[in-house]
Parts: C-alpha cells; sequence; structure tokens
C-alpha cells in the first residue's frame, strides 16, 4: 500500500445554512482546492446520510461532481450513519493506498434543518432496529440515556461529569470561528443553580439538553493524495496512517457487554496497528461526542484512559486544551454541531489543522499524532483514523 | 367634547395584582430579571421589537407584528386589562411576554417573543406568565394557541394542555387549548422557576432602562445576497470573499 | 388471541437469538435461515431504562418510558415500561400490546409491568 497524505481542507460553519444541500457540499470542496492549489481531481466521495429522505435528493455525489465541473471523474455517495465521514475518508484513502487513484477528494455534507425537529429526530432514529427497537418509539437519545444510567450505575460517572463535558466543548467552539453554538454556559448556569431544570431540562434521562448535540447543516472536505503530489506542495506534510472499521450488533440490548463499546475498542486497535502507533503517542483527539457520555466512553475504548477512569481524567482537566490530551478542541459534535454526514470529515478537518499548527487559540503544542473516532449508529459500526505529521 | 369621546374609547381596567419580579439563572450563567412594566416604557420596547416584523423565519414576523400591536394597544388603551412582562439580563432585552385578564377565572396568554436563542429564555418567560395568572391573580384557567410548531410542542404536547376548542382564541379566534390550576399545580416543578426577591442592584440594573437585545434576529441585509448568506455568517462570508478571485484567470 | 414475540433458535447449535437474524450468531452454519421460533418468556428484571422527553412526531404522549429487560431466559429486550417508577433490577412481567400506531399501521410490542 502506498502513503497516503491529506494536502488539502475546507469547511463551511456548521449551524443553520440557507442553501442547498449539493452547495453545502461545494463550498468546502472549493476552499480545500485553493488550499492545496490542486484542481485535478480523480475521484469524488461524498459522505451523506441523509440526502434522499430529507432533501429528496439521490445520486448526490453525482450531482456534486458536476456543480464542481469536475466530470468525468468518478463519484460516490458514501452512507454510514453518522460514521459515513470517516467511512468516505476511508474509501478514499483505499483508492489512492492500491495506486488506482493519486488524488482523491473526500466531502462530507448534511442539511438537516430542512426538515423540522421531530421529523429530523425521526430520521436519525431509523438507524435503530426496525423491529426490536424503533417500534417502540426509540430515539437515539433514548439508546444513549440507557447506556449512560447503566454506566452511572456500574463507574460512578455522575451528572456533574457529564455537564464538564458540555461546558470544556462549548468553551473550545468559543475558539472555533466554525463551530454552531459559540455560546459559554457554566455548571451553575445547567447544573447548580435552582433553575438548572428549566436551562437543561431531561431528554432522555439522564441525559439532559446540554448533553446531546445540536442539529446542524454543514460540509467539510479533505483532499488525499499519493506521496509525489503531496511532497511537492509548500505545506507541512500530514499523513493519513492508520485506518480501521469494526461492526457491532444492531440491536443495543444484544451486544455481549451491556456498558462495552467493543466496536470503538477494535477499530482503535486496527487503526493503531495500521499506523505502528500507540494511544499513548496520541497528542490531539476529535472523539465522537453526539452525547457528552461518549466522549468519556470512547476515551476509554481507544485507550487513552483506564475503563471506567475517563470521567476521573476529565476531573483533572486532563482532556482540556493545553492538558495532557486535549479532547475536541474544536468543540466536539456538542458545540461545533454535528450534520451527521459531513461530521466524520469535520473530525479530520480539526485534526490536518492541529498538526499542520493552523489552529490558531485552539492549538496544541507539537502535535505530531492525531486521533479520530466517527461513531455510527449507537455504537454497531465505527471508523477510527490516525493521523501523523511528518 | 374631544375628553368625553375619548373617555367612550377607553376601557376602564380592573385593578388586579401587580406581577412580582423574580430573577433565575441561565445556563451560561448570567442573570436574569423578569418584571412587569408599565404603559410608560412601551415606547422603550417598540423599536426592539419592529425589526422582527422583517425577520420571514421561525415565525418571528407574525409573533412580532402581533406583539408590536398589542404593545401599541396597551400604551394606548385600546385594550381592555393587559399586562405586559419583560426579561432582561444586565439590562438587555431577553423577551416579552403578555397576555390579558378575561374575568376573576379565566386569563388569556397572548405572546412569548424570546429575542435570543440557545437559553431556554423563552421557557422561562412562558412559566413567568402562566405562573402570574394561575398563582399570582389566582385564575382557574389561561387560554393558550401557539402560532409555531415549536410552541405547539413545547406547551400543548409537553403539558398535555386540555382542549378547549369551544372557546375561540383572541388571537385570531382559533380553536384555545387550556392551562388549568391542576395542570398548573402538577406542572408546578417547571412553572415555578426563579427565585424572589431579586436583589437590589439587579432589579436596579433592570428598571434603569429597557436596552437592545445583546444577539436578535436579523432580517436579511441584502435582499439578494439574503438568499446565500443570511445564517451562514462566519465562513460563507469570509471565503466568498475569497473565492471572488477564483476562475478570473 | 394473545400475541406472541419470538425468539429463534438455531436448528444446528441451538443459540436463541433476539431479534431475528439470517445466520446463526453463534455456529454461523446453520444454512442461513433455518431457525425454530419460541416464544420470548414474559419474566425478567429491568437492566436499564431511561424517560425520553423528545419524541417523534407521531408520539402525542409527553413522556415514553423504555427499558431493557433481562428475560428469565438470560435473553434481553427492549420495551416500554408501564410501571411509574421504574428501577434497576426490578421484576418485571410484558405483555404484547399496542406500542405505536402510524397512520394505519399499528406495531405491537412488549410492554412490561411491575411483576
Amino acid at each position: 500500500m502506498r502513503d497516503v497524505y491529506a494536502i488539502g481542507v475546507g469547511i463551511t460553519s456548521f449551524s443553520r445554512l440557507d442553501y442547498p444541500l449539493t452547495e453545502i457540499a461545494c463550498y468546502p470542496a472549493l476552499m480545500a482546492m485553493k488550499d492545496c492549489g490542486i484542481h485535478k481531481i480523480d475521484h469524488v466521495y461524498v459522505a451523506n446520510m441523509g440526502a434522499s429522505r430529507l432533501n429528496r435528493q439521490t445520486g448526490l455525489a453525482s450531482a456534486v461532481v458536476d456543480s464542481l465541473s469536475l466530470t468525468p471523474a468518478g463519484a460516490e455517495a458514501i452512507e454510514n450513519g453518522p460514521a459515513s465521514g470517516a467511512s468516505a475518508i476511508k474509501q478514499g484513502f483505499m483508492a489512492v493506498a492500491s495506486g488506482m487513484n493519486d488524488v482523491v477528494m473526500v466531502i462530507g455534507a448534511e442539511r438537516m434543518r430542512e426538515v423540522n425537529n421531530l421529523d429530523a429526530t425521526d430520521f436519525v432514529a431509523t438507524l435503530s432496529h426496525p423491529l426490536a427497537e424503533y417500534i417502540y418509539g426509540v430515539t437515539l437519545p433514548a439508546l444513549a440515556g440507557m447506556f449512560t444510567r447503566l454506566y452511572m450505575e456500574k463507574y460512578g460517572v455522575t451528572e456533574r461529569h457529564l455537564a464538564m463535558v458540555a461546558v470544556k466543548n462549548h468553551a473550545n467552539a468559543l475558539l472555533n470561528p466554525f463551530a454552531h453554538l459559540r455560546q459559554p454556559i457554566t455548571l451553575a448556569g445547567i447544573l447548580d443553580s435552582p433553575e438548572a431544570m428549566t436551562n437543561n431540562p431531561y431528554v432522555a434521562e439522564p441525559l439532559r439538553f446540554f448533553d446531546c448535540c445540536p442539529v446542524s447543516d454543514g460540509g467539510a472536505c479533505i483532499i488525499l493524495a499519493c506521496a509525489d503530489v503531496a511532497k511537492k506542495l509548500k505545506k507541512p506534510l500530514v499523513r493519513l496512517a492508520g485506518v480501521g472499521q469494526a461492526t457491532d450488533t444492531l440491536a443495543v440490548h444484544e451486544r455481549v457487554s451491556p456498558t462495552d463499546l467493543t466496536a470503538v475498542k477494535l477499530s482503535s486497535q486496527k487503526a493503531f496497528r495500521m499506523a505502528g502507533r500507540e494511544p499513548s503517542d496520541v497528542s490531539v483527539a476529535e472523539l465522537h461526542d453526539a452525547f457528552t457520555i461518549l466522549e468519556i466512553v470512547e476515551s476509554e475504548e481507544v485507550g487513552f484512559f483506564e475503563k471506567g477512569a475517563g470521567h476521573l481524567a476529565l476531573e483533572r482537566g486532563e482532556t482540556q486544551i493545553g492538558g495532557r490530551l486535549p479532547i475536541n478542541t474544536s468543540g466536539g459534535l456538542k458545540a461545533k454541531g454535528h450534520p451527521v454526514g459531513a461530521t466524520g470529515v469535520g473530525q479530520a478537518h480539526e485534526i490536518v489543522l492541529q498538526l499542520r499548527g493552523e489552529a490558531g487559540k485552539r492549538q496544541v503544542k507539537n502535535a505530531r499524532v492525531g486521533f479520530t473516532c466517527n461513531f455510527g449508529g449507537f455504537g454497531n459500526n465505527v471508523v477510527s483514523l490516525v493521523f501523523v505529521r511528518e | 367634547m374631544s375628553v368625553d369621546l375619548e373617555k367612550m374609547l377607553r376601557p376602564v381596567d380592573v385593578s388586579f395584582p401587580p406581577f412580582p419580579a423574580k430573577f433565575m439563572t441561565l445556563a451560561d450563567g448570567q442573570e436574569m430579571v423578569v418584571r412587569q412594566i408599565g404603559r410608560d416604557e412601551v415606547p422603550d420596547l417598540l423599536p426592539y421589537v419592529e425589526p422582527l416584523i422583517h425577520v420571514e423565519r421561525d415565525f418571528y414576523d407574525i409573533v412580532a407584528v402581533r406583539v408590536y400591536a398589542e404593545l401599541l394597544a396597551y400604551q394606548r388603551y385600546r385594550v381592555q386589562d393587559e399586562y405586559v412582562l419583560v426579561a432582561q439580563i444586565d439590562g438587555a432585552l431577553a423577551a416579552i411576554v403578555n397576555g390579558r385578564r378575561v374575568n376573576a377565572d379565566v386569563g388569556m396568554s397572548f405572546h412569548t417573543l424570546a429575542l435570543r436563542r440557545g437559553l431556554r429564555i423563552g421557557a422561562h418567560a412562558f412559566a413567568a406568565k402562566m405562573e402570574y395568572h394561575i398563582d399570582i391573580m389566582g385564575q382557574k384557567e389561561v387560554l393558550v394557541v401557539a402560532e409555531s410548531p415549536i410552541g405547539f410542542r413545547r406547551w400543548m404536547i409537553e403539558y398535555q394542555l386540555e382542549k378547549r376548542f369551544e372557546v375561540p382564541h383572541e388571537l385570531g379566534g382559533v380553536p384555545s387549548y387550556a392551562l388549568t390550576k391542576e395542570i398548573f399545580d402538577r406542572a408546578r416543578g417547571s412553572l415555578v422557576v426563579g427565585r424572589r426577591p431579586v436583589p437590589e442592584r439587579l432589579l436596579a440594573k433592570a428598571k434603569a432602562g429597557i436596552l437592545p437585545p445583546s444577539d436578535p434576529p436579523k432580517p436579511p441585509a441584502d435582499a439578494l445576497a439574503a438568499r446565500r448568506a443570511k445564517s451562514d455568517a462566519t465562513a460563507f462570508q469570509h471565503e466568498a470573499d475569497q473565492f471572488a478571485g477564483l476562475g478570473k484567470k | 388471541m394473545q400475541r406472541e414475540i419470538y425468539a429463534y433458535k438455531c436448528k444446528k447449535c441451538g443459540h436463541l437469538h433476539y431479534p431475528y437474524r439470517m445466520v446463526c450468531r453463534e455456529c454461523k452454519e446453520n444454512g442461513y435461515n433455518e431457525f425454530e421460533a419460541v416464544p420470548l418468556p414474559h419474566k425478567g428484571k429491568i437492566l436499564t431504562f431511561t424517560r425520553v422527553h423528545n419524541l417523534p412526531a407521531e408520539f402525542d404522549v409527553a413522556i415514553l418510558q423504555l427499558g431493557i429487560v433481562e428475560l428469565e431466559n438470560g435473553l434481553r429486550i427492549l420495551g416500554q415500561l408501564a410501571m411509574e417508577h421504574p428501577k434497576i433490577g426490578m421484576a418485571v412481567e410484558g405483555k404484547v400490546e399496542i406500542v405505536r400506531c402510524a397512520e394505519y399501521e399499528k406495531n405491537y410490542g412488549m410492554v412490561f409491568y411491575e411483576a
């Protein structure tokens, strides 16, 4: 397999965008091409989950490749629920690593706010098992809520720890001009004050309003290329060194251990093995915090902290910018936003900026190894990526 | 002669208890004061409501134009027994709620207009209004309708309001829902929020004047660009400027 | 007529599955789709639960209680919880009832009551 480099990145704000989905996909692509100065693309992958259901658009990649005038390059849309982004990056990686293509563009784009919140909730709920979960009125927050309750019972994680994740990520997002929620929050406001229940009502107990990510629109793009192309550019070299994916049972109640996210563990192990790195080598990570509990659990499953001790590291401030292992410097899904198909590419965008030294006020000093975890469904399909600075 | 005409046109308000000011801590740690205003402060509010008449999303336009009418009618003595509550954060206007006392037992809720998003200010303001009718005025029920689906979800479904469809609501004559004393008592935990009395310095700051809202919904600056840039305040604008040079080679 | 919810027993190795899948998870060798339908037991204990406040559009109740129940035979099932105060470990008994009405379609599933 050849080495694969990330040579160009682009992103829109993750918020509420009023232009159509195809344009949401195109703007970051234009930015990424401008970033690397390369306009000749061999293949385009577009990560997206809702185009056919929310936006009445099928064959999204064909629409995008035409709008960008990149025809006759090949193009496909990749759908892997919330892990579409990293899955598309994985496809792009394989295209370059195999020698089939030299320069591949991977875009993630989603326009969720074309429908109202109730329909968006229902749309995301279709990720669950149709007969054993969906018909009961299960929503993703409901699955996360049940998981959280068990985790609290077993490991002593409290609502306070969850709130701390939200406060940290909101603070990080204030430093990120592209983030959806640029609104500081305090523990006093969301947990301690007498009005906390109105400020932060339950969504699916014990998860509350500020434990769940917003519904966002947005797009991000990363351009991958072989060494010959990458080394000609005048930017710091960032290599996509490791890619890993793993799956688990669809129905959450069928997981072997109800407090484990095994697919997270297996996918990260594969990615680290391919990259020849250990979790302890990681300088900065973007973990999929669609719910605050997930940041804590993923940080354990991928090997940053002992199982059941992630919340203690959070307490000690280790995961803040400036801490031992900053997590979600971009604001994470919680504050940066979660346009479902775009998220995985957005995570990669942040890591590439960090490794290049271009993350501005969010910059982690001497970032050499970056890690992302893109969590599909409720942990039944997870893709992990390891990037290194050369 | 003109004095007599005005006397005929002007309704005589029934006396009902004033709303005692309260305060609450918001999600971002700031404190918000909810207090009742009189006719003399209405002219201070109108300039903040007017721009929202031109924000054509999330029903801001229709709510704002109706609130404007209700405020003006209150100030000029052309509505019976209306009240207006305002929510302020450090003096800056955050929400306006209003309604009417129909009779000793029944209240008519008009509007809840939140001028800042993301801090559940609308929820606090709505709760204050319900508390005013049921606990402070001592009424048996409040008639409520919603103009937007979000309002419907938050009030009708969440509080399981009773259908009072035989009663046309004063907002457009549409079938009403009722928040009864029974429903209020059951939902007391989420409907009676905030604390009294308001600390002296907070209340003084609020009473000193109603300052402009800090981050209100904005109408588009330019009708054409609005289709593109209405809601993407950062990346699009910034990058769009950079794109202006692309393709000109 | 009492409706049932079925588990699926692999005809080769006897492993029980809920919900249905095409290939046995244990032996992977049952020649695809060779399962015997076995009704699920109704009694079990609550493993975990949640009270959902934000529901998709069709539900006109304000709150829905959902839980994962560990049944007597070791299988787990997700169901709606009808008791007022669910607790982890509570003994429950399930009935198959309508859990969701979408337009003209009625969906049946397990609703658990305190045993």
